[in-house]
């Protein structure tokens, strides 16, 4: 079974095939950072409002340490537990995007924040940005609760994993990641920060990514070992997520604080419970807020996006395309 | 934390206290009732827009203490992204900003046109010839606006043209003109009459017909570089002609033009430099320069520079340069800004076809290579063969392309034979084309100090249907029009660079293209792949060409026939459509067209061009160029923003059918545009809106194929393959050859994977499996997708 202990490392026959089927698709969709234009950036950091300035300001002081939070849980939990080379092999790509992403957003602030005083102090948001650090807290505290653990053996062990899978999944990638992605493309829908957007846009392809991959690893368990999922875990999992919308809606506050027109807080937090329905939904548990979506911008990412090649750089190839020359092909 | 929570979590009342900043500082209390009065002004004729969820839908964004500037601002945002349930707040949104714009000209004490011209004039942003025209003609000109002219915009279509194209005060950046006192001005620009800038103006104003964006961008200003495109020869093998080419490349791009700039003449990697007795590192290093450049110049500050770099396949760093857009490796030998394409001779294609070796020669070896075509070059190729630096399979060098188109979208296939053995310019020795241009529809001749120019626009088909086909008559109206202002433009055209404005007054070719034939098939409800389609494509082709070669002819005979007439085909009796070997429909027009012409020669080298038409077409609200639709639902990014949109024919058909509903469009958002697998849609609905991707790309080919003859010079033709492999694009474009295209743009194709949907409801409609049975091999007699 998946959660067994132990360091398997036979690939045939492969027990998990989805899991390597992720592995290959991530790899078509390598990017770097070094195809994100950001200059167009400056110049509109230089057109925004004060309030936006200061939403920027903060969401990019989240950015700087989001990322890595992740690729540690992923090294120091997932890694080890999800006892699958196709599933480790997936892990291992899905670290290395955390890194692109942990490089993008450094590069970004160092574009950004060109005052190295001012550039320090974001990176250490951690510690003296309050809505921030209770957002780590909250991090942290999943992660801890599972660090002890070499190996699972008892049911409660395997338990605890899971929680610690799921809230990495739904809460950490699938909301605070949520959440501020909102935030990009709220500007973005304004014509502001394109670069970032376009970065973001590809780092929201990953995370969707990794967040399904968690996904599938929790439905794995639940048809190995369906007893491990019952009333108890399902409130912990509303529980948790209720307390994660909490920790976002604490940060949006800030974000927001100086009004910010198009973007209102009671918008935001209808928008986190949504998210979080539907995170619910996925594990199969009833949604519990009801709420709808309210920002119509966040649609817009649902659809084909079309560039005009003059303005953007397109991100909609594949690389690691196979075949070779023939002449009666279909197409 | 409880503070925040009591804010958020009674709505309502925080609604009760909002308070909004007007213009003058003071406060005031939100009114619900003001802004649904505000919306219900503009929606008369829009019977299915609900102004109260509009109205409501703002307050839930705002904040308190906004300024009115925000809230109006909020409202034309909040309108615009109702699009994706009902197309009509598309209208309302556009309306709304009008009326935004409006008032952001008229508090600079401008109400007329005459005034705003006057006005931008004061502020150095009018020409003086331009200014003095509205001056002498002010009363007839401003009766001459249509004041209800902005109510045929769609939002995107305003949206572009608000934040690009009105020209702006040079200091406090609001805009002095409005829409429609834009088009006029630029048909001022380009008329010597005010009868015919105003007639110039109606066509546009009507959207029937558009100028490219250069001319849009320029026109009766102070600089008036009215050209999208600009044709640059390589280098010559020397130091001082590369900065020369980067220096001229500069210029051109500052005032907006697309550049195409072959670099075929330039040695390559290891080959030796005399004058050092050292050893050349090649062409990238020098394109990477190039890349440099070409970000650092943004067009007038209205969008990123851009250029095309071609490359003929028997240079010896192709393998490299094939490698320029790759996203890993190298960044010194990565050119991200830099579009790519293949100049290719027939001599390699037949080498891919029979799987023969094929080799690489340096240009310091065979200097004559780029200038020659045809039997020429292969002679001369096969004599150079002796001085390979490498010799690689041909089908090897195919499958790398195919790789870079398939991963890149760049590396366009042009063909070098076969756009100079039909074009109009290469009549006498010595004139080649070396590349095309940066959207692969332009095909003119250059060489180191002529640089090619050409001045585009694009009739709106679209707008051109009535209930039982196309409106010839009207046609044929805007085509007169349209050839007689793009050949103006090439006589008060400011060029940019020297070498630019020695070829245009020569040659004086002009680019008439087309845009919205997906519109035209939707309205005469024909699927994109079926022989009526065909036809009425290359019937509205022949049509075009025939009109606009009368149209040069009747204007060489009051101008005289351009300079270089005597060295083109036309002047020995062969028009394009003849040298492809295409049988015309109206055979007496061209043959009284042919007599004439032997009598007046013509104004024009070239005549026809279809462009992507990516900004132009959204102004006019149509889909671009000759393409299908690429999804029923999809968004436009563009420097403005995000904007959602939608097949108002599809929904327009829907409605009709009782079928517009909310699960039904939930359904074509899950499947991102697509209809085919809603199993509620009538077969013959699904068939006429599938979308590129759906296409079998062979009818798309076979389209651009069986229009050709009646374009001279080219066409950008896209195509898309969601999951393209080497042995599918190996075969496209060789039956794109053999079909004897001049040129092909980008393979459009999709990611691996994608963002999950943040807004479609997780749980799968029943749909898909009842689809998937559809599909399956068991069940053969009602699979659909297979016949």
């Amino acid at each position: 079974m998946l959660l067994d202990p132990g360091m398997d490392l036979t690939l045939r026959p492969m027990k998990y095939p989805a899991f390597f089927d992720r592995f290959k698709d991530a790899i078509k969709n390598t990017w770097t950072v070094e195809e994100v234009d950001l200059h167009s950036d400056l110049a509109d950091l230089q057109r925004l409002s004060p309030a936006e300035q200061h939403l920027v300001s903060r969401l990019v002081a989240f950015f700087a340490t989001g990322d890595t939070i992740v690729a540690n849980n992923l090294v120091l939990n997932l890694y080890q537990h999800v006892n699958s080379p196709e599933g480790r092999l997936y892990l291992s790509r899905q670290l290395f995007e955390e890194a692109v992403h942990v490089q993008f957003y450094l590069n970004l602030l160092d574009t950004y924040v060109p005052n190295e005083q001012e550039r320090f102090e974001a990176f250490a948001a951690v510690e003296n940005i309050p809505s921030i650090a209770r957002k780590a807290e909250f991090c942290f505290k999943w992660i801890d609760s599972v660090y002890s653990l070499r190996e699972l053996k008892s049911r409660e062990d395997r338990r605890a994993f899971l929680l610690n899978v799921i809230c990495f999944a739904a809460c950490i990638e699938g909301l605070f990641f949520y959440g501020a992605f909102a935030y990009v493309y709220f500007l973005r829908s304004r014509g502001l920060l394109n670069g970032l957007a376009s970065g973001t846009n590809w780092v929201f392809r990953d995370e969707s990514m990794h967040m399904a991959f968690a996904f599938d690893v929790v439905d794995t368990v639940r048809q190995e070992e369906p007893d491990l999922f019952d009333a108890e875990m399902e409130q912990q999992v509303r529980d948790m997520l209720a307390e994660a919308v909490e920790c976002e809606v604490q940060f949006a506050a800030d974000i927001l604080e100086q009004g910010v027109s198009g973007m209102s807080l009671g918008d935001m937090r209808e928008y986190l419970q949504h998210v979080a329905d539907r995170r619910l939904e996925v594990l199969g548990i009833e949604p519990v807020y009801g709420s709808k979506n309210p920002f119509a911008f966040m649609e817009l990412q649902d659809v084909q996006e079309l560039s005009n090649f003059f303005e953007r750089r397109v991100s909609a190839y594949q690389v690691g395309v196979t075949g070779t020359v023939s002449f009666d092909d279909d197409f | 934390m409880t503070v925040t929570q009591d804010k958020t979590t009674v709505p309502e009342q925080r609604r009760h206290v909002m308070q909004v900043r007007k213009r003058n500082g003071d406060l005031e209390t939100v009114d619900v009732n003001k802004i649904v009065k505000a919306v219900e002004r503009w929606v008369a004729d829009l019977d299915e827009v609900d102004p109260l969820r509009v109205a409501t839908k703002t307050i839930s964004g705002l904040y308190d203490g906004a300024t009115t500037a925000e809230l109006d601002k909020l409202s034309i945002q909040t309108s615009a992204e109702l699009i994706g349930e009902e197309p009509q707040y598309s209208k309302l949104a556009a309306r709304l900003l009008a009326a935004y714009v409006e008032k952001e000209v008229r508090n600079q004490g401008v109400a007329t046109f005459s005034q705003s011209i006057r006005h931008a004039h004061q502020q150095g942003l009018i020409g003086d010839e331009t200014a003095a025209f509205v001056a002498r003609n002010a009363r007839k000109l401003d009766d001459a606006i249509d004041v209800s002219g902005d109510l045929r915009f769609e939002y995107f279509g305003l949206r572009t043209v608000a934040d690009r194209y009105l020209l702006r005060h040079p200091q406090e950046r609001t805009v002095v003109e409005t829409p429609q006192y834009f088009l006029l001005r630029v048909a001022c620009g380009l008329s010597q009459t005010p009868a015919e800038a105003i007639g110039f103006y109606r066509l546009m104003s009507s959207l029937a017909y558009l100028p490219s964006s250069p001319t849009l961008f320029n026109s009766g200003t102070r600089h008036t570089q009215m050209s999208s495109c600009f044709l640059v020869d390589s280098p010559r093998d020397e130091l001082d002609s590369i900065y020369e080419r980067y220096h001229q490349v500069a210029k051109l791009s500052k005032f907006s033009g697309g550049i195409g700039i072959s670099w075929s003449r330039v040695r390559g990697r290891g080959a030796l430099i005399r004058g050092t007795n050292g050893k050349s590192n090649g062409i990238v290093p020098f394109l990477k320069t190039l890349d440099a450049g070409v970000a650092a110049v943004n067009q007038g500050g209205r969008r990123k520079g851009a250029a095309c770099v071609y490359l003929e396949p028997w240079h010896p760093d192709v393998e490299e340069f094939l490698e320029l857009r790759d996203n890993t490796g190298e960044e010194s030998r990565r050119t991200h800004n830099l579009n790519l394409a293949n100049w290719i001779p027939d001599e390699f294609m037949r080498r891919v076809e029979a799987d023969g070796d094929w080799s690489l020669i340096d240009p310091s070896d065979a200097p004559d290579l780029p200038d020659l075509f045809g039997e020429a070059f292969d002679d001369a190729y096969r004599k150079a063969e002796k001085k390979a630096v490498k010799t690689v399979k041909a089908r090897d060098l195919y499958g790398r392309m195919m790789r870079t188109l398939a991963q890149t979208g760049n590396g366009w296939m042009t063909f070098k034979d076969r756009s100079n053995a039909l074009s109009n310019q290469t009549g006498a020795p010595g004139n080649t084309i070396h590349l095309s241009n940066l959207c692969t529809e332009i095909l003119e001749v250059n060489s180191d100090d002529e640089t090619a120019v050409c001045n585009l626009g694009s009739i709106n088909l679209g707008a051109h249907i009535i209930a039982d086909g196309v409106d010839w008559p009207k046609l044929r109206k805007t085509v007169r029009t349209a050839v007689v202002f793009l050949d103006r433009v090439i006589d008060i055209n400011f060029y940019p660079s020297d070498q630019a404005a020695k070829s245009n007054p020569r040659w004086r070719p002009i680019g008439l293209g087309l845009m919205g034939l997906q519109d035209a098939f939707f309205q005469l409800r024909l699927p994109f792949d079926s022989d009526a389609a065909r036809e009425l494509s290359t019937r509205v082709q022949e049509e075009i060409f025939l009109t606009a070669l009368e149209s040069s002819a009747e204007l060489a005979e009051r101008f005289g026939p351009h300079p270089a007439y005597g060295e083109t085909r036309a002047a020995a009796g062969d028009l394009h459509h003849e040298l492809w070997g295409a049988t015309p429909a109206q055979t007496e027009r061209w043959a009284t067209l042919k007599t004439r012409i032997e009598a007046t020669g013509l104004r024009n080298s070239l005549l026809v061009a279809i462009a992507p038409t990516a900004t132009i077409a959204s102004i006019a609200g149509c889909y671009e160029c000759i393409e299908p639709q690429v999804s029923n639902l999809f968004k436009r990014e563009t420097m403005s923003g995000e904007f959602l949109q939608i097949n108002s024919y599809l929904v327009r058909e829907l409605k009709a059918r009782g079928l517009w509903t909310a699960p039904i469009r939930e359904q074509i958002k899950r499947a991102e545009g697509s209809v085919q697998g809603i199993s509620e849609l009538p077969a013959d609905v699904r068939e006429l809106f599938r979308t590129a991707w759906e296409l079998p790309q062979r009818a798309l080919i076979d389209l651009a194929a069986a229009r050709a003859p009646y374009i001279d010079q080219s066409q950008s033709l896209n195509l898309f393959l969601s999951a393209p492999t080497i042995g599918k694009l190996s075969s496209m474009y060789l039956y794109g050859w053999k079909a004897g295209l001049k040129t092909s743009y980008y393979l459009r194709s999709r990611p691996a994977t994608r963002i999950q949907q943040a807004t479609v409801s997780v749980a799968p409609i029943a749909v898909a499996d009842d689809e998937a049975l559809a599909c399956s091999l068991e069940n053969p007699e009602s699979c659909e997708a297979c016949q």
